[in-house]
C-alpha cells in the first residue's frame, strides 16, 4: 500500500519533469529563430508605423513626437503620391495579365514533344538568375535609342527610332518588356509543371469522345488549369507589387516620374529627401492595400478551386 | 454495330517488339475478353484499336474500313477507362453529354440521350454531381454511361473493374453482362482476371507475350486448354501439374513414385498431367496424397496435399471429414486428364 502510494508519486513526479524537459527543449529549439523573427521582421514593421505617426528627428534619428494622422494627411495630400500609385496600377495591370497569358500560352506550347526541349526550358532560366539591377542596365543598352539593338532592328522594317526613356508611354512600356522579359519564365516553368502533372487520360477519353486540339484546350486544358492559373497569378502579384529595381536600374522613374512605381517614391522620399515620417506613412499604406487585395486575390482563387 | 478485324498486328517501341503478330476475328455483337499477366500486351492492343497507340504493321479494320490513320475521333468508338478518365470539372451530365456536344447534336437530343443512359445505370440522382463527389463505383457507372450515350460501333474496355473492391466488382460485372445482352454492341474488354473474362465474355483471347496463346469459348478454353500456359491461367484455384515418364500405364514421378494413369500412353515418353482441383475425387485407391490443410467453405473444400512432396490442390463439393497428416486417395475420370507436352508445353490429344 504504502509501496504503491510512492511508486505512483514518483511517477507523477517523474511525468511532471519529463513534460518540463519536453517544453524546455522545443521553446530552446525555437527561440533563436523567433527572436530572429522578431528583429528583422516584428521590430521594423511596428517601428516603421510608430514613425507613421510622431515627428521624426534627424538629429537624433530616432520618432520624437506623435502626431497622429498628420503624416498621412500630407502623403494624401500630395499629388505626387497619387501619380506614383496610378504609376504602379498600370505596371500592375499590364504586366501581370502579360506574364501569365504569355507564361501558360509558352508553356502550352513547348510542352509538345519535341527535340531540343529540355535545353529551350533550360534557357528560359537565365534571366530569372540575372540581378534585377543587372537585367535593368542591360536592358537599357539594347532599348538605348542611339544604338541600341531594338531600335536597330525596328530600323530594318521602317520604324523608330524610338525614344524608349525620353517618351512617357514608351518608357513604361520598357519597363513592363523588362519585368516581362524576367518574370514570364518563372510562370512558364509552373505552368509547365501544371501541364505534365495533368491526367493523361481524361485527355485520351477527350479525343475518342471526338474533342479537336482547339476544343480539348477550351473544355478540358484550361478549367483543369484555372486554380494553378489563380495561384500563379497571386505569386506574381506579390512579387510584382515590391516593383523598385528593375525600375531603379533601367528608368529611375523617370521621364518626369513617368514609371516612378510606389516603392521607388518612397525610397527617394525617405533616403533622397530624408523624410522619413511621410515615407513610414505610404509604406504602411501600401502594406495595408497589399494585404486587403492579396486576401481578396487567395479568397477568389479558392473560390475558382472549388468551382473546377 | 460493327465487325473487329485484327491482322497480324504488330507493335514495336524503338526495335524492341510488344507483339509479335496478332490476329482477331471479332463478328458483330460479340463480347470479346482480351486475357493475359501484364505485359502481354493486351493493353496495348486494345489502345491500338481505340487509335491511342500507332500500329507498327498489319492493319485494324472496324466495319469495312481500315483505320490505322483514322483518328480516335473519328473511329466511332468509346472507351472505359481503368481510372475511369472522367473530366474532373464537369457534372455527371456534362461528362455524359459532351461527346455529343462535341458532335454537335441538339441539346434536347442530348439531354434525352443522357437521361436515358442514367436511368439504364441508375445514375438519374447523381447527374449534377461532380465526380469528386461520387464513390469508386459510381465513377465507374459515369463512365459507363459515357460510353453509352454515345452508341458506339464498338465498346472499349481497359481494366474497369479492378480499382473496385471484390463485392463491387461482383455487382459491376453482372450489370455490365445485362448491359451487353440489352445493347448487343460489340464488346472487347482487357483484363487480367480470367474470372472475369470467363463470365462476362462470349469468347476469351489468351495472350501471353505478346502472342495469342488460345482463343474461344470461356468453356472450351476450361476444358481443352491448348497449352501449359493456358490450363495453368484458366480457372480458380488453378489446374495441379505432376511431371514424369510414362510406364506400362503409370506415370513415374521423378523419386520413382508409380501414379496410374486412367488412359493409356506410349511408355517412355516424358508428359505433364494436368487435373483440376474439382476433378479429383476422393476414394479407396488412386494417387496416394499427404493431406496438409482443409479450408472449408461451406459449399465446398479445398484440400491442400502433397503427391511425394508435390502440392496438390483438391476441391470438393460439400463437407469432409479429412484431417490434416491423413493419406488420402485421388483418382479422377480419364475424361478430366489433360496431357502436356513439358518441351512444347502444348496440349497432347488423347485417342479415344
Amino acid at each position: 500500500m504504502v509501496d504503491e502510494r510512492l511508486t505512483r508519486a514518483s511517477a507523477s513526479h517523474s511525468r511532471f519533469a519529463r513534460k518540463f524537459a519536453d517544453l524546455l527543449s522545443r521553446w530552446a529549439f525555437m527561440v533563436p529563430a523567433a527572436v530572429l523573427l522578431l528583429a528583422v521582421l516584428a521590430y521594423p514593421i511596428f517601428y516603421t508605423i510608430e514613425i507613421s505617426f510622431s515627428r521624426f528627428d534627424l538629429a537624433t534619428f530616432s520618432a520624437v513626437e506623435w502626431v497622429g494622422w498628420e503624416n498621412y494627411a500630407h502623403v494624401l495630400d500630395d499629388y505626387r503620391f497619387w501619380e506614383s500609385m496610378k504609376v504602379t496600377v498600370v505596371y500592375l495591370v499590364f504586366a501581370l495579365p502579360l506574364q501569365i497569358v504569355l507564361g501558360f500560352g509558352i508553356a502550352f506550347l513547348i510542352n509538345a514533344e519535341w527535340r531540343g526541349r529540355n535545353v529551350v526550358r533550360a534557357l528560359f532560366i537565365i534571366p530569372m538568375v540575372v540581378a534585377p539591377v543587372v537585367a535593368g542596365g542591360l536592358w537599357r543598352m539594347i532599348l538605348d535609342p542611339l544604338w541600341g539593338m531594338v531600335n536597330y532592328v525596328l530600323g530594318l522594317v521602317g520604324l523608330g527610332p524610338l525614344d524608349w526613356f525620353g517618351d512617357p508611354t514608351l518608357a513604361m512600356a520598357a519597363l513592363i518588356i523588362i519585368d516581362t522579359w524576367r518574370w514570364t519564365p518563372f510562370v512558364i516553368l509552373t505552368a509547365t509543371a501544371a501541364l505534365l502533372a495533368l491526367p493523361r487520360d481524361v485527355f485520351e477519353a477527350a479525343e475518342i469522345d471526338g474533342a479537336n486540339w482547339w476544343s480539348k484546350l477550351w473544355s478540358i486544358t484550361l478549367p483543369l488549369l484555372v486554380p494553378i492559373i489563380a495561384a500563379t497569378f497571386v505569386v506574381r502579384w506579390l512579387g510584382a507589387v515590391k516593383m523598385f529595381d528593375i525600375a531603379l536600374a533601367a528608368t529611375y522613374g523617370g521621364p518626369g516620374g513617368a514609371t516612378n512605381v510606389i516603392n521607388l517614391f518612397i525610397y527617394e522620399e525617405a533616403f533622397r529627401s530624408l523624410r522619413f515620417a511621410e515615407s513610414a506613412a505610404m509604406a504602411v499604406i501600401i502594406l495595408v492595400v497589399t494585404m486587403v487585395l492579396t486576401a481578396l486575390f487567395l479568397r477568389g482563387s479558392r473560390l475558382l478551386e472549388e468551382r473546377y | 454495330m460493327s465487325t473487329v478485324e485484327i491482322r497480324n498486328v504488330r507493335k514495336s517501341y524503338g526495335g524492341h517488339e510488344v507483339l509479335h503478330g496478332v490476329s482477331i476475328h471479332i463478328p458483330d455483337g460479340e463480347f470479346v475478353a482480351l486475357v493475359g499477366p501484364s505485359g502481354c500486351g493486351k493493353s496495348t492492343l486494345l489502345r491500338m484499336i481505340a487509335g491511342l497507340e500507332d500500329i507498327s504493321q498489319g492493319e485494324i479494320a472496324i466495319g469495312e474500313r481500315v483505320v490505322n490513320d483514322v483518328v480516335p475521333r473519328d473511329r466511332d468508338i468509346a472507351m472505359v477507362f481503368q481510372n475511369y478518365a472522367l473530366y474532373p470539372h464537369m457534372n455527371v451530365r456534362q461528362n455524359m453529354g459532351f461527346a455529343l456536344k462535341q458532335r454537335r447534336v441538339s441539346r434536347s437530343e442530348i439531354e434525352a440521350r443522357v437521361q436515358n443512359a442514367a436511368r439504364i445505370l441508375g445514375l438519374e440522382s447523381l447527374l449534377d454531381r461532380k465526380p469528386r463527389a461520387l464513390s469508386g463505383g459510381q465513377r465507374q457507372r459515369v463512365a459507363m454511361g459515357r460510353a453509352i450515350v454515345r452508341d458506339p460501333n464498338v465498346f472499349l474496355f481497359d481494366e474497369p473493374l479492378s480499382n473496385l473492391d471484390a463485392k463491387l466488382r461482383g455487382e459491376m460485372r453482372s450489370e455490365l453482362k445485362e448491359l451487353h445482352q440489352r445493347l448487343q454492341t460489340t464488346t472487347v474488354y482487357v483484363t487480367h482476371d480470367q474470372i472475369e473474362a470467363m463470365t462476362l465474355a462470349d469468347r476469351v483471347v489468351v495472350m501471353n507475350g505478346g502472342n495469342v496463346e488460345q482463343e474461344g469459348p470461356p468453356l472450351e478454353l476450361y476444358d481443352r486448354p491448348q497449352s501449359l500456359f493456358v490450363a495453368a491461367f484458366i480457372g480458380s484455384p488453378p489446374m495441379n501439374f505432376l511431371e514424369g515418364f510414362v510406364a506400362s500405364g503409370a506415370l513415374v514421378l521423378d523419386n520413382g513414385e508409380q501414379l496410374n494413369l486412367p488412359i493409356a500412353l506410349p511408355a517412355g515418353d516424358r508428359i505433364v498431367a494436368g487435373v483440376r482441383p474439382e476433378h479429383f475425387t476422393i476414394s479407396a485407391e488412386g494417387w496416394p496424397a499427404i493431406v496438409s490443410v482443409v479450408e472449408p467453405t461451406g459449399s465446398e473444400t479445398q484440400i491442400t496435399a502433397r503427391i511425394a512432396g508435390h502440392v496438390v490442390r483438391v476441391l470438393i463439393r460439400g463437407r469432409t471429414d479429412v484431417k490434416p497428416g491423413e493419406t488420402i486417395h485421388l483418382s479422377t475420370a480419364s475424361s478430366h486428364l489433360h496431357v502436356f507436352d513439358p518441351g512444347s508445353g502444348k496440349r497432347r490429344e488423347i485417342g479415344g
